[in-house]
């Protein structure tokens, strides 16, 4: 059982955040954006006693929103969560029968569904933060009856089991006979009687030899029973020592994980092994684990979420990349949060987040497959529904329409017509206004695959920039980047990523993912018919025409040679061929030297950018289109 | 395996086993009076969780009666403990509450709905639809209520408002009354309430409209019973057709169509027809009787073969029972007095001198409510402890009426049925004088709810202190959820206080009684914390009459005994025009109303366990009558 969704609201930098989760979900974004709080919004609905006290609600958990205001009478903090089939009778039917009482159906996909509500308000007579579980309906209503009953939320937990693994695995915490996974593993071992009878036996003489191998033992240990004799005056007990651990338990319980990395290095224990090989163990451990002794401890059918913080810590960016399939492949829900741009290089598009935190708190940006709102039901919304070819869904219970794509404009006006005599038509006009202007942000599968393909060298790094500037190629790169140095705008220090798209997709869609994300972005293009034809592509992306002409620029002369040679950069241009090893650079004619230059495009942008940065002079004899596209990415929003 | 449950497969009989053990499909098991049908049934759910405690499936038993339904659920606990839960026991109508309260959220009904079951409610509801369409200009009026029973009858046959016309074929004005048939149910829907017949009909629908949904309960419920088949209706019986679609096998009824005394209601020997050819079902015949002595089994195969519209190759009841008490000349009596009054002090007489100990478990069967009315009070009159057991839809006394008014009013504040009865009754009880118009216009006018206005109103005038506090509960219970309870507790411990004295009203002892049965029974199958609209809506569906005190003898109407058995029963008024009444020998002696009478008989005196007398009078209400021609057909008395 998987959590598809889930809603939060009111709690910590989170003022009211819906999100659909996958199999891996990975969250990034800057530090304090409320990455964390959904991992714990997750771990606080799926579990009873959380943090060493209570329920581990405390006031600072509950979001405010002005500085002063008191947490004790905000409307509480909810947390709702909705786990699904993908397809009908995908659940075992022995879980479908024990949560019979919780479940929903979707009449028409006959689809299972649960949503668990969590809600954490002041209570004044317990004088504490109280959570209430509750299951609802389809239509978000609580469940009554014998659905309301106490040992459905345990059965559910039972199904969910939820781990959590934070940033800081240390084998020394991980790895003791009482952490959650390595204790857990080790008590669920089982010693045959017959051999726990002979390992005591064996360790019993074992003992008595070593005590005599020292006689001051057996002194030591009659001096220190005068104690008995002092405490009970009658009778005599006794002292002994005990060299060696009783049973096998007090083994097991000493067993140390040893590791060498290389066939013929030593064997170390995993203590002494660096940070990197710790944090790697404590995440194969949890796959033991579940392998091991999830069924066993919860249900054959459980299925665990794990919250998973920075798998990356302590590891090489080599390890960080192979780490994916690995975490990926853990059996399992994962919702991982992330730094790594390595990390990240090899995460399908869809399962990455986008954290931020704004004026309203945290928020989420990714590439949704599909788009949603809510508009009550009238009966010719069927037929519209029906003749979409699939690209309309309608959900009557929970009164949800949700489109598989963009939502072009003549099935918009059909629905608008759908409402045409209805009383609140300006209303549920204006949430259809707003469906199809989201929708308008969605990136067919195709696309992204396409990305996927090629962009994979600057996949990981791109999402983590502030801003986006999209060129044609690698010359472009380097310029740019040495521009902006020469500009006093280093591009890197102010976390801008410039994607060269030639080689890595079309610029279009970096735009249009731009967009989705939330990315500011510029481009510039060559003014070839080639780089007019990028800028026509992106304007057929539903950008307003005047947001295409401010953001993309496009070069006036023609292509790059072109425009450096038109501003006035002939001199410099040669004396860069001449560095770079071409002898007649000096000599050769014009169309030799555009030739020449192009021959050697990458070679010449490299050295050109290394002089421009130094020489903050000859960065202003760039060309204009190059300079403003620098210095627009200043206050880019 | 549990002890109790090894020992009571060990006792089966042969054909009982087979019965229990049945896996070979859909099975029809025609069990006669006393053949043992309960502990085949009971027997056959603790069989099937028992073998497999390490699977989640539940098994779905449907009773007539919500009595025999705890009774069920008793016997189980005893067979699986641990496993009740797996096994989900109750009526028709509560199953169908259930259904609709965890999905009827697809057809717009949501999980707190109130259930109407008395009739007041209902015309109320009627009344009201009535009244906004009028105001809409409709041709409709007040006395259009009278049609409810005709609207009763359509949702009794899944008829839609839409599709009604054509049965109301031979009704004068038929668009209006469907007309008015779709305004009552929205106005249910409006209000977000379900009569009796709406639960059957509503999960009907649910279920046909979308089979994702029945599909999800034969996964959950791989495994059904059915209690007293032959008196499901055909609502009830295409719910089970259309829950259990083309694929499901694991269907087991109990029916014995000689014992249908539910014709009236829609029930119909050819239900059972129905079943088997469906379901192309299996017959188990469970014919042996272990309740009644001979005599008593030959008088009713003597009877009953009369009836021409029961299951052929239906076996004749075989006599089981070995051990008896009394001699053979006391199994059957045959008695004649000169007139009902005698015949009502003589047979209080023969009772009075059986003595106290036996007079808990002997049983007075009559036709009619005056019959026994007669016979209670010549008990009485002889000193003898008795009871006329009756289903009730609602408590007696003033005090409880107020009290579910209270509850109601607390749940739906919105909501002004409840409010005169909520207002007079504390009048009554309490000497105050409310008026309850006053305070419907004065909450209206000001916006504030009813309760409050009404808390305050009473407040003013001059209380005992006991009462003030009850109204300060009340008061607590209004603002705070929570609270209910404690409010719940406070009356209660009031009423408990009055019935502390000596000459307390039996009405109200008996109301309390049954009260702490329904509680207890609602928190034994609902938890502790029930919430309150879940609470009123358990309180609906059962019945107000408390098990009746020990030594003491019950009066029944023969509805009222069915499932029941007692060692001495006495059938009375077994004179033509009594039984059979009146009404169905107007109908002719071939007719389906005669039969019915004759099923009733066949009933009646299938609960004795050891002696059974049937009485007559020459003369009733000082009309000369004729002895029955039951008496006739079973042999006790020649044809003249």
């Amino acid at each position: 059982m998987r959590i598809a969704s889930l809603r939060i609201e009111n709690f910590r930098s989170i003022k009211a955040l819906d999100l659909e989760l996958g199999e891996t979900t990975v969250f990034i974004g800057p530090n304090n954006s409320g990455k964390t709080a959904i991992l714990d919004a997750v771990r606080i609905a799926l579990t009873r006693r959380w943090g060493q006290r209570g329920t581990g609600f405390t006031e600072y958990d509950v979001h405010l929103a002005k500085e002063n205001d008191d947490p004790k009478s905000s409307p509480g903090v909810v947390i709702e969560l909705r786990t699904e089939e993908t397809v009908a009778d995908e659940w075992p039917d022995g879980m479908q029968q024990s949560l019979d009482n919780i479940s929903q159906t979707d009449p028409v996909t006959g689809k299972s569904f649960i949503t668990l509500n969590v809600q954490c308000a002041w209570s004044e007579p317990d004088g504490c933060f109280q959570p209430v579980w509750t299951f609802l309906n389809a239509a978000r209503k609580p469940l009554v009856g014998g659905s309301a009953r106490r040992v459905n939320i345990e059965r559910f937990w039972q199904y969910v089991p939820v781990f959590y693994l934070g940033a800081l695995r240390d084998a020394d915490d991980e790895f003791t006979s009482r952490s959650q996974f390595w204790g857990r593993l080790l008590k669920a071992m089982e010693i045959p009687p017959k051999l726990e009878g002979r390992v005591q036996q064996v360790l019993d003489r074992l003992n008595t030899r070593l005590l005599k191998a020292d006689p001051r033992l057996a002194e030591i240990a009659d001096t220190l029973s005068g104690a008995t004799r002092v405490a009970a005056r009658d009778r005599e007990g006794g002292v002994n020592l005990r060299l060696v651990p009783l049973k096998s338990w007090d083994l097991l319980s000493k067993a140390e994980i040893i590791l060498r990395n290389e066939p013929d290095w030593p064997w170390l224990p995993l203590q002494r092994h660096g940070q990197g090989m710790q944090s790697l163990s404590v995440i194969f451990l949890f796959q033991a684990f579940v392998k091991h002794l999830l069924a066993e401890l919860y249900e054959p059918e459980s299925v665990p979420v794990l919250a998973l913080e920075e798998p990356e810590t302590h590891l090489h960016p080599q390890a960080a990349r192979t780490l994916w399939s690995h975490v990926s492949k853990l059996p399992g829900q994962k919702i991982i949060t992330t730094h790594s741009p390595y990390f990240v290089q090899h995460v399908p598009f869809r399962d990455l987040r986008i954290v931020r935190l704004t004026e309203n708190g945290t928020e989420i940006q990714w590439l949704p497959p599909s788009f949603s709102a809510m508009i009550p039901h009238v009966p010719a919304l069927d037929a519209t529904v029906a003749n979409s070819g699939g690209l309309l869904t309608y959900e009557r219970a929970s009164q949800t329409l949700t489109v598989a794509g963009k939502l072009e404009e003549a099935l918009y006006r059909n629905l608008l017509t759908c409402f045409g005599n209805n009383a609140d038509r300006a209303m549920i006009h204006g949430v259809l206004r707003q469906l199809r202007d989201r929708s308008l942000l969605f990136i067919p599968d195709e696309e992204l695959r396409a990305l996927e393909t090629f962009a994979r060298r600057v996949r990981g790094e791109i999402f983590f920039a502030a801003r986006w500037m999209i060129v044609e190629g690698q010359a472009e790169y380097l310029l740019l980047h040495g521009l902006g140095q020469g500009l006093g705008y280093d591009l890197d220090e102010h976390g801008v990523s410039v994607i060269d798209a030639q080689n890595n997709g079309s610029p279009d869609t970096f735009a249009a993912v731009a967009r989705a994300l939330g990315i500011p972005w510029c481009a510039v293009f060559d003014g070839d018919d080639a780089g007019r034809s990028y800028v026509t592509k992106i304007a057929a992306r539903d950008f307003e025409a005047a947001f295409v002409a401010a953001r993309c620029k496009t070069l006036p002369a023609g292509n790059l040679e072109q425009q450096l040679l038109t501003d006035g950069l002939e001199p410099d241009l040669r004396q860069v061929l001449q560095a770079i090893g071409q002898v007649d650079a000096l000599t050769m004619d014009q169309p030799a030297l555009e030739r020449c230059l192009r021959a050697h495009k990458t070679r010449y942008a490299a050295e050109l950018a290394h002089r421009i940065a130094a020489d903050p002079s000859m960065a202003l004899r760039m060309p204009q289109a190059l300079r403003d596209a620098v210095m627009s990415l200043r206050g880019l929003a | 395996m549990e002890i109790a449950l090894e020992t009571a497969l060990a006792k089966l009989t042969d054909i009982q086993r087979q019965a229990v053990l049945w896996d070979q499909g859909p099975l029809m098991v025609l069990a006669g009076p006393g053949s043992g049908k309960t502990q085949v049934l009971t027997c056959r759910i603790g069989q099937l969780l028992d073998a497999s405690r390490d699977q989640n499936f539940r098994v779905l038993a449907l009773t007539f009666t919500n009595k025999a339904a705890d009774e069920m659920k008793c016997r189980v606990a005893v067979f699986v403990p641990g496993l009740e839960e797996r096994a989900t026991i109750g009526t028709f109508h509560s199953f169908c509450a259930q259904i609709l309260r965890q999905h009827g959220v697809h057809l717009g009904i949501n999980p707190d709905f109130a259930i109407y079951s008395s009739d007041d409610d209902r015309k109320a509801v009627l009344e009201d639809a009535l009244r906004t369409a009028q105001t809409e200009g409709k041709r409709v009026s007040l006395d259009d209520v009278k049609y409810l029973a005709i609207i009763d009858r359509l949702k009794s046959k899944l008829i839609e408002p839409s599709v009604c016309l054509h049965a109301l074929a031979g009704v004068v004005d038929r668009d209006r009354v469907a007309e008015i048939y779709q305004l009552y149910e929205q106005e249910l829907r409006r209000v977000n309430a379900l009569d009796f017949n709406s639960l059957i009909f509503e999960a009907y629908r649910l279920i046909s409209t979308f089979p994702a949904i029945a599909a999800r309960y034969r996964k959950s419920y791989p495994h059904w019973l059915i209690d007293e088949f032959q008196d499901t209706n055909s609502a009830q019986f295409r719910l089970v057709r259309t829950l259990a679609g083309n694929d499901f096998r694991s269907l087991f009824a109990v029916a014995d169509d000689d014992q249908i005394i539910y014709e009236w209601n829609g029930a119909n020997f050819k239900q059972i027809q129905s079943f088997l050819a469906d379901f192309a079902a299996q017959v188990i015949q469970l014919p042996t009787n272990y309740r009644c002595p001979a005599a008593i089994v030959e008088a009713a195969n003597r009877l009953v073969v009369y009836n021409a519209q029961r299951t052929t190759s239906k076996k004749p009841l075989i006599a089981g029972k070995t051990d008896l008490k009394y001699p053979a000349s006391e199994h059957i009596r045959l008695v004649v007095f000169e007139s009902d009054a005698e015949e009502a002090s003589e047979i209080a007489k023969e009772i009075a001198e059986r003595g106290r100990a036996r007079w808990g478990s002997t049983a007075v069967l009559g036709r009619t409510k005056a019959l026994l009315e007669q016979m209670n009070k010549a008990l009485h009159e002889h000193n003898v402890l008795s009871v006329i057991a009756q289903r009730r839809d609602d408590f007696l006394s003033a005090q409880f009426r107020w009290l579910v008014a209270v509850l109601r009013q607390l749940a739906r504040p919105l909501d002004r049925r409840d409010l005169a009865v909520l207002i007079e009754a504390f009048n009554r009880l309490t000497g105050l004088a409310v008026s309850v118009q006053q305070v419907i216009t004065e909450a209206e006018t000001t916006g504030r709810s009813y309760i409050a206005i009404w808390l305050e109103t009473a407040g003013r005038q001059s209380l005992k202190q006991s009462v003030a506090d009850l109204l300060t509960l009340i008061a607590g219970a209004a603002n705070d959820a929570s609270l209910v309870k404690t409010a719940l507790d406070g009356i209660l411990a009031d009423i408990a206080r009055e019935l502390a004295v000596p000459d307390a009203d039996p009405d109200l002892a008996e109301d309390m009684a049954a009260w702490r049965e329904i509680s207890r029974d609602i928190s034994s199958h609902l938890g502790r914390n029930v919430p309150l609209d879940q609470f009123l809506q358990e309180l609906q569906l059962r019945s107000k009459e408390p098990t009746p005190k020990p030594d003491t003898v019950t009066l029944m109407t023969i509805h009222g005994a069915k499932g029941r058995e007692f060692d001495f029963v006495y059938v009375i008024g077994l004179a033509e025009d009594i039984m059979p009444s009146f009404q169905s020998k107007k109908k002719g002696g071939q007719s389906p109303e005669m039969e019915e009478e004759r099923r009733n008989c066949f009933v009646a005196i299938t609960r004795t366990k050891e002696c059974l007398v049937l009485s007559r009078g020459r003369s009733y209400r000082g009309w000369q009558k004729e002895p029955s021609r039951f008496l006739v057909e079973m042999g006790l008395v020649n044809p003249d």
